[in-house]
């Protein structure tokens, strides 16, 4: 295999990016117990802007998140019958409803964050540089919509394909990276933008993403904890 | 052991359900909780209290932690008490539980901090040469740079300094201001010493030394009860709480005791398990009425129209109806009511209460040689004449001592006397129409005069015939109470009864004055008066701030008093008046008195009267609109008439009763220093030639021409309290006038030109002072106005002592851990300013004899002032005599490179002329010798040859407080006794005689807090057998009371106080105030509401304290609010947590509205002191930030407190004179909106800036 920069953004790089992100989560679970956390500037801020600005980000990104995952990595509109053109179609509508959701949100937010003084003050750089990434990778994501609708009106969707493949071979460790030589740069672009978000995670508020208390919804009212030896 | 390992489980079944599978049990990492058991860890534990302007003297235990404070938990080990008792412990409140948060949070003071654009001034001059003084000096004289620093104040830019650069500016703004204007232009503030007694003197002692003026507080606060001192001669002396629970009926009017009292309001509701009654009178549902059997919702601040009626109705009914045996002896022994009083016959034929008949209205002077003026007369029922019987304030000061006693028997034959209460019926009595001036009629703003028929005798005195009567006599009719055989003359000739609502003081009278019916206020009364009957006195009125902060507290509070005096209650364990707000008792007084005001080196200090200081240097009197012409009565003589209530202050400061701060227009140093040019080489004949200089008009008192720049205070130091932010009572004329700053005073300053004393100058003063240094732990409105900030420890950081009147123990401040950062004790803070001054000084000042103009201070044979009459100098253009009717003028040599010396080692005037308090006086040779061994001596540069005792630090000056005063040294304790025996002629020495080997150190005290000893310092007795009770030595043991006549006064017989109407206690009800009304036009005073302004203590802080704490701000509405009533509320569309706008002449504040029913309508309260740092958005009236609760009040001075050199009625530091009273006040109140509220987050602009600066050159 030759050495290329292909070969490194999306044969190496994601490795990086997967690696980090996991084992950076890890560590900073280990170490930074206290500092694990969303960091809410919410008290800071208007109720009602909130209400929307976080929402809308919300319910975008966690739709988009959910719809790379189905779309790249399972079979499921397959299974439900959906050929490749229609595949295409279901995942262009669905990714620009909830992008621009999030790019709503995500506008308001981070105009909100450095507008208001209250919460500009109380940001750390990597607050507001988290935030800006990821409008970046959305706004790469929106971007690449520009090339996926047209393919989808024309029927030819090997791009989709070809990434499809390519995600695939990633995530079962069979990097094939020359896979996607030929696909539109700006696939690549929210590609590499989407990998750093990994790489940024562990050193971000993102990490709340791991500890959302799901099981508080379905856990028993009454919690008690066992006295254990190793507690003083 | 890992976080993230340890939860993944998946393999393993840790889980185990319960109840039906609603609970769970875990087994997850736990290691988390260690976090919580670690923060609550110590490696050691320190006692000590809260320092200031707490009064709780609670002990407590400081855990330390790797050298930080981690908490604070109550001390529960006090002495025991008596069986009887229940524990005083555990004591505390939320707010002292949370001051640990202080030591380390982010308004903690940790380095020195200095006004940047001052330092940049101060670095630059010196940077040309210019030494420390001269430096100052080319700031102080350039206008252009005064202003750049004086003018932006309150509005930040501080900058961290070293402590020796600002050691140096402060000392060599010291020097510059004693050379150019004087050392009285130095003040100092510092508030209620008992909490931190070290502290307090620290700053004390140094400005004592160099010629400064400490500044009362008491008084300025309004916490001082005029009325204890006219009635007792007393500062403020009252039961410790744990006699509340001796008692059985207590009325509670005007202090929130589980609020405000906290660690004492379990004997409040002890009391109520042994069956005592409890009855709570307050216009809101407040929270001391909720323990209450019944609550009397009087309408706010007419208090003593209730208690008025119920005199009546005590009169009536156990002096009239029935003579109760135990009243009538009580009221003879302990009252001037069998005192006779002559009556002055006015133009119309009727008469005029006047003055106390005297010895020396007698040609044989009823054997009394020795100041017959200033003994009070009885007529005596065995001999059937008129007695002088012991006790008065006249004995008290005799050559011959042994007769100042309440033994009953007459001074010179000393064969017993029967003081007759009533002429009523005797043979040679007759009747005589009397007016009484009438302030409370239904209907009338302005007093009437009320006709009653007294019985009275006729005799012939050295001014030839003259009516005399008794006090009592005189209290009946002023009452109204019917008497059989006298009519009472009424303008429709109606005989008053309880039903009548025309007649003072009826229970319906009063009816029509507070809103509560007269069948309560009768039922109250007869049960307060039966329980005192039935228990020899045991009936109490506890009363604090809502009582007291009025225009007419001492109305209020006589009324009172005067029921309390009729019940039998004052002086009796569980019975007569308590006042609980800003009180103090510093036990150890005589040791501190001379550590403070360094009479261990000077004969005689400088002190001034804080709020005819604040008054005139503010500039308030300049927008008095109060005139005295409302308040004088229809029959005053009125010598004064005219006169502006400032004017009032004037004529008080040139007669000696009140002390003048600054003195002179010019500095005391240089009129000596030119009189000793002149020629006038003694002290003696340099006094001569002040008095010729005063008389002349050559020199004139300061305050009358308060405005002029040499009059002005130009050095500040605040220490140990929140002067702006907090006490400035008429806050926005703080920043204006004294400040300099930026400022939302709305009125007019025209109306001081109707003075007649002071001289009026159009242009009135702006930023006065040069330097204003705050000295605090936290930063807070104060330090944000000041130039200087010093960074002090804070009460867990030093060694200090701590005593309060609500128990008997005394205890210690200990440092638990180092000051923090950079900051210092205030005891070292002060030594090492002391420091640098002494050396600038050997350059700059050297020895200088320095002049001071001193009041007549009570307990001091000055009071004996004038007696009879105001013999005003000026007025009648006689020559003044100093010490009479003039300020006693002393001349004081002061070695000014030696204040370092001085300030760290005790002086030799205590071993060569002894040490005392309260007119007590004896030998403290010995202790001072003692002290040499505990404290060692400090090292002597000047090789005098004698070792004086150190004081170098915190701890050596506790030890000497401890070592010198009675109440902590058994010893002293017996040789005050034997000083007191030898006055009044009694056994008395038995009162201390079982604690006579005692002696307390610090050290002690870091052990186990101790019981103080009776001393007769204090009218009551730390004995085994009672509670501290105020009075007690007065009842049980003959102890006269410090006051013309030796006994409680129902009467004030001087000529102010008759032209003013309160000879006797009257109704006066609140002043109409026109605060809202001077707002000028452009706003709009329809819009909104006004109310009732009442500003009580606060659960969330004391004063300011606590308010910025995080933890307080959690319990409470985290900022500023105002609770208002639901009508209110509704009819100006407010809801809950709406943000409101008060605003009258005075200023504007913000703060959020909370809606309760709780509240009367009519009534803003308002919770002081709410700083306006944390939370507080701009006002849209001003445009300015919302102010503090004072930026809505302003004080209004009382002519009456003013009097002085006679007997009680004289000034001493926070004992008696004029209060800073504010309450009555009435502000506008609206909504604002969200929309309109502005957080004012810019920075200054040019312009603004430029116009403030402007200001305060021009009034250079």
């Amino acid at each position: 295999m030759i050495w290329s920069w292909n070969y490194f953004f999306f044969g190496v790089y994601p490795f990086i990016a997967g690696t980090t992100f996991l084992v950076g989560s890890a560590i900073r679970y280990e170490r930074e117990q206290y500092g694990w956390s969303s960091f809410s500037s919410q008290i800071l801020a208007s109720k009602r802007y909130m209400m929307w600005a976080s929402n809308l980000w919300h319910v975008g990104i966690l739709t988009l998140f959910l719809g790379h995952f189905t779309g790249f990595l399972t079979n499921i509109l397959e299974w439900l019958g959906a050929d490749p053109v229609e595949h295409q179609w279901i995942a262009a509508s669905a990714g620009i409803t909830a992008g621009v959701l999030a790019m709503i949100g995500g506008l308001m937010l981070l105009l909100r964050r450095l507008l208001d003084p209250k919460v500009r003050y109380a940001s750390r750089f990597m607050d507001i540089f988290i935030l800006v990434w990821l409008l970046i990778t959305l706004s790469f994501g929106l971007g690449t919509q520009f090339v996926s609708v047209p393919d989808a009106v024309s029927g030819h969707v090997q791009n989709m394909q070809i990434l499809i493949q390519y995600v695939r071979s990633i995530a079962t460790f069979q990097p094939d990276p020359a896979l996607i030589r030929t696909i539109p740069i700006i696939y690549k672009i929210h590609m590499f933008c989407g990998m750093t978000v990994f790489l940024l995670f562990p050193f971000s508020r993102l990490v709340h993403i791991w500890t959302v208390p799901l099981n508080y919804a379905i856990r028993p009212y009454q919690l008690v904890r066992a006295k254990i030896r190793s507690v003083i | 052991m890992s976080h993230l390992l340890d939860r993944l489980k998946f393999l393993v079944r840790d889980k185990e359900g319960f109840a039906d599978g609603h609970g769970i049990k875990l087994r997850d990492d736990r290691q988390w909780e260690d976090a919580y058991r670690h923060r609550w860890r110590y490696d050691k534990i320190v006692r000590t209290t809260h320092g200031v302007n707490c009064t709780g003297g609670c002990s407590w235990n400081v855990h330390v932690k790797n050298g930080l404070v981690v908490f604070e938990m109550q001390a529960h080990d006090y002495p025991e008490t008596r069986p009887d008792l229940p524990n005083h412990e555990p004591r505390g409140c939320q707010r002292g539980a949370s001051f640990s948060w202080y030591l380390y949070s982010p308004h903690r003071i940790k380095y020195p901090m200095v006004r940047g654009r001052l330092l940049e001034l101060y670095r630059a001059e010196k940077a040309q040469g210019k030494d420390p003084v001269e430096a100052w000096r080319a700031i102080q004289e350039d206008p252009r740079k005064r202003s750049s620093y004086v003018a932006v104040r309150g509005l930040g830019g501080f900058v961290r300094s070293s402590w020796d650069e600002v050691n140096e500016i402060i000392a060599a703004a010291n020097i510059y201001t004693i050379l150019q204007y004087g050392p009285d232009r130095i003040a100092g503030f510092s508030v209620i010493p008992a909490m931190s007694m070290i502290s307090y003197a620290s700053g004390a002692r140094y400005l004592s030394l160099i010629g400064g003026v400490p500044l009362s507080f008491y008084d300025w606060y309004c916490d001082l009860p005029p009325s204890s001192p006219q009635v007792w001669g007393e500062q403020t002396d009252v039961p410790e709480s744990a006699d509340w629970f001796n008692s059985t009926y207590i009325i509670v009017a005007g202090t929130n005791i589980p609020a405000t009292r906290t660690p004492d309001a379990h004997f409040y509701s002890e009391v109520r398990y042994k069956g005592t009654k409890v009855i709570a009178m307050a216009p809101d549902y407040a929270e001391y009425v909720k323990f209450a059997d019944e609550w009397l919702p009087v309408r706010a601040g007419t208090d003593a129209a209730f208690f008025l009626a119920m005199g009546h109705v005590v009169l009536q009914e156990f002096y009239i109806q029935k003579e109760v045996p135990y009243f009538m002896d009580y009221a003879r022994r302990f009252t001037d009511l069998p005192m006779q009083v002559m009556l002055r016959a006015l133009p119309d034929g009727r008469h005029a209460s006047d003055r106390f008949l005297r010895a020396s209205d007698f040609t044989d002077q009823l054997g009394q040689d020795s100041n017959p003026d200033w003994k009070t007369v009885i007529f005596d029922e065995l001999s059937h004449n008129y007695r002088c019987p012991n006790g008065s304030i006249g004995f008290r000061w005799d050559e011959a001592e042994g007769n100042w006693n309440l033994l009953q028997e007459d001074a010179s034959s000393h064969t017993p006397i029967v003081a007759e209460l009533s002429a009523l019926g005797k043979p040679d009595a007759e009747l005589v129409t009397m007016v009484f001036p009438h302030y409370g009629k239904r209907g009338e703003d302005t007093p009437i005069l009320m006709e009653r028929k007294v019985c009275a005798r006729r005799l012939q005195t050295t001014q030839g015939e003259s009516l005399v009567c008794s006090v009592f006599d005189l209290l009946l009719a002023q009452y109204g109470v019917r008497r059989p055989s006298v009519e009472i003359v009424q303008e429709d000739d109606r005989v008053a009864d309880y039903t009548d609502p025309d007649h003072c003081f009826t229970p319906a009278w009063q009816e029509t004055i507070t809103g509560i019916s007269p069948d309560v206020c009768v039922r109250i009364a007869r049960e307060f008066a039966q329980n005192a009957v039935a228990t020899q006195g045991r009936s109490m009125v506890i009363v604090g701030a809502g009582t007291n902060h009025w225009y007419h507290n001492d109305m209020n509070y006589r009324s009172i008093i005067n029921l309390v005096h009729l019940c039998g209650c004052v002086g009796q364990s569980g019975g007569g008046w308590a006042h609980y707000v800003g009180q103090e008792a510093l036990r150890p007084q005589a040791g501190w008195l001379s550590l403070a005001f360094a009479s261990d080196w000077h004969p005689h200090a400088r002190q001034a009267a804080g709020t005819s200081y604040w008054y005139l240097h503010t500039d308030q009197w300049r927008y008095e609109r109060v005139h005295p012409e409302q308040l004088l009565q229809p029959a005053a003589k009125a010598s004064y008439r005219g006169r502006t209530l400032a004017d009032y202050n004037v004529v008080a400061e040139r007669m000696g009763w009140l002390p003048a701060a600054p003195h002179f227009d010019r500095n005391p140093l240089e009129i000596l220093a030119d009189l000793e040019r002149e020629g006038h080489s003694t002290n003696a004949e340099a006094t001569e030639a002040v008095v010729t200089a005063l008389q002349s008009g050559e020199l004139r008192f300061a305050s009358e021409d308060i405005d002029h720049p040499n009059n002005w205070p130009r050095n500040l130091f605040v220490w140990r309290n929140n002067l702006i932010g907090t006490n400035a009572k008429g806050h926005e004329y703080f920043l204006k006038h004294l400040l300099g700053a930026e400022n939302a005073v709305l009125g007019q300053d025209d109306a001081g030109s109707a003075s007649q004393e002071i001289r009026w100058r159009e242009r009135a003063p702006i930023g006065k002072l040069d330097l204003m240094v705050d000295i605090n732990f936290r930063l807070n409105s104060t330090g944000a106005y000041s130039d200087i900030i010093l960074p002090t420890a804070t009460w867990y950081e030093k060694n200090d002592l701590n005593t309060t009147d609500m128990h008997p123990f005394i205890h210690p401040l200990g440092a638990a851990v180092d000051p923090g950062w950079e900051s210092r004790s205030d005891w070292q803070i002060f030594r090492h300013i002391a420091q640098q001054f002494s050396q600038l000084a050997q350059k700059h000042l050297g020895t200088r004899k320095d002049l001071l103009a001193l009041a007549l201070l009570h307990d001091s044979p000055d009071e004996l002032g004038q007696a009879i009459g105001v013999d005003d100098w000026k007025k009648n253009g006689s020559r003044p005599v100093p010490g009479r009717n003039c300020p006693r003028l002393e001349i004081v040599t002061r070695d000014y490179p030696q204040i370092y010396q001085q300030y760290c080692s005790i002086g030799p005037r205590l071993q060569s002329s002894g040490n005392g308090a309260k007119g007590e006086h004896w030998e403290a040779g010995q202790e001072i010798e003692e002290l040499l061994h505990i404290n060692g001596a400090f090292p002597n540069e000047s090789n005098e040859g004698a070792r004086r005792p150190s004081l170098s630090a915190d701890i050596h000056a506790c030890d000497m407080v401890l070592h010198l005063s009675p109440e902590t040294n058994g010893e002293v304790a017996h040789k005050a006794w034997c000083s007191l025996e030898k006055k009044t002629g009694l056994k008395l020495a038995q009162l201390a005689a079982d604690r006579r080997g005692e002696k307390f150190h610090f050290h002690d005290l870091q052990v186990q807090p101790r019981k103080v000893i009776s001393s007769p310092t204090w009218s009551g007795l730390m004995s085994e057998e009672v509670s501290y009770s105020a009075g007690y030595i007065n009842v049980h043991n003959a102890v006269p009371y410090r006051t013309l006549t030796g006994r409680g006064q129902f009467y004030l017989d001087h000529e102010w106080f008759l032209d003013f109407g309160e000879g006797l206690c009257t109704y006066r009800p609140p002043l109409p105030t026109l605060a809202v009304h001077g707002l000028p036009e452009r706003f709009d005073t329809t819009n909104g509401l006004v109310l009732r302004f009442l500003t009580p203590h606060d659960k969330w802080g004391i004063h300011s304290t606590y308010h910025d704490d995080l933890r307080m701000l959690h319990l409470s509405r985290g900022g500023p609010h105002i609770w208002i009533s639901e009508r209110d509320a509704e009819s100006l569309g407010i809801a809950d947590n709406d943000w409101l706008e008060g605003i009258n002449e005075n200023g504007a504040l913000m703060a959020r509205a909370v809606v309760s029913q709780r509240i009367p309508e009519g009534v803003a309260i308002m919770y002081h002191q709410q700083e306006n740092t944390i939370n507080v958005p701009g006002s849209p009236s001003t445009g300015k930030r919302g102010g503090i609760n004072n930026s809505a009040t302003r004080v209004i001075v009382k002519p009456t407190h003013m009097v002085g050199g006679y007997a009680q009625l004289a000034w001493t530091l926070n004992y008696y004179g004029p209060v800073g009273s504010q309450r009555d006040s009435e502000i506008l109140i609206r909504k604002v909106s969200d929309a309109q509220i502005h957080w004012l987050e810019a920075p200054l602009s040019a312009r603004d800036e430029a116009n403030l600066r402007q200001a305060v050159e021009d009034s250079q």
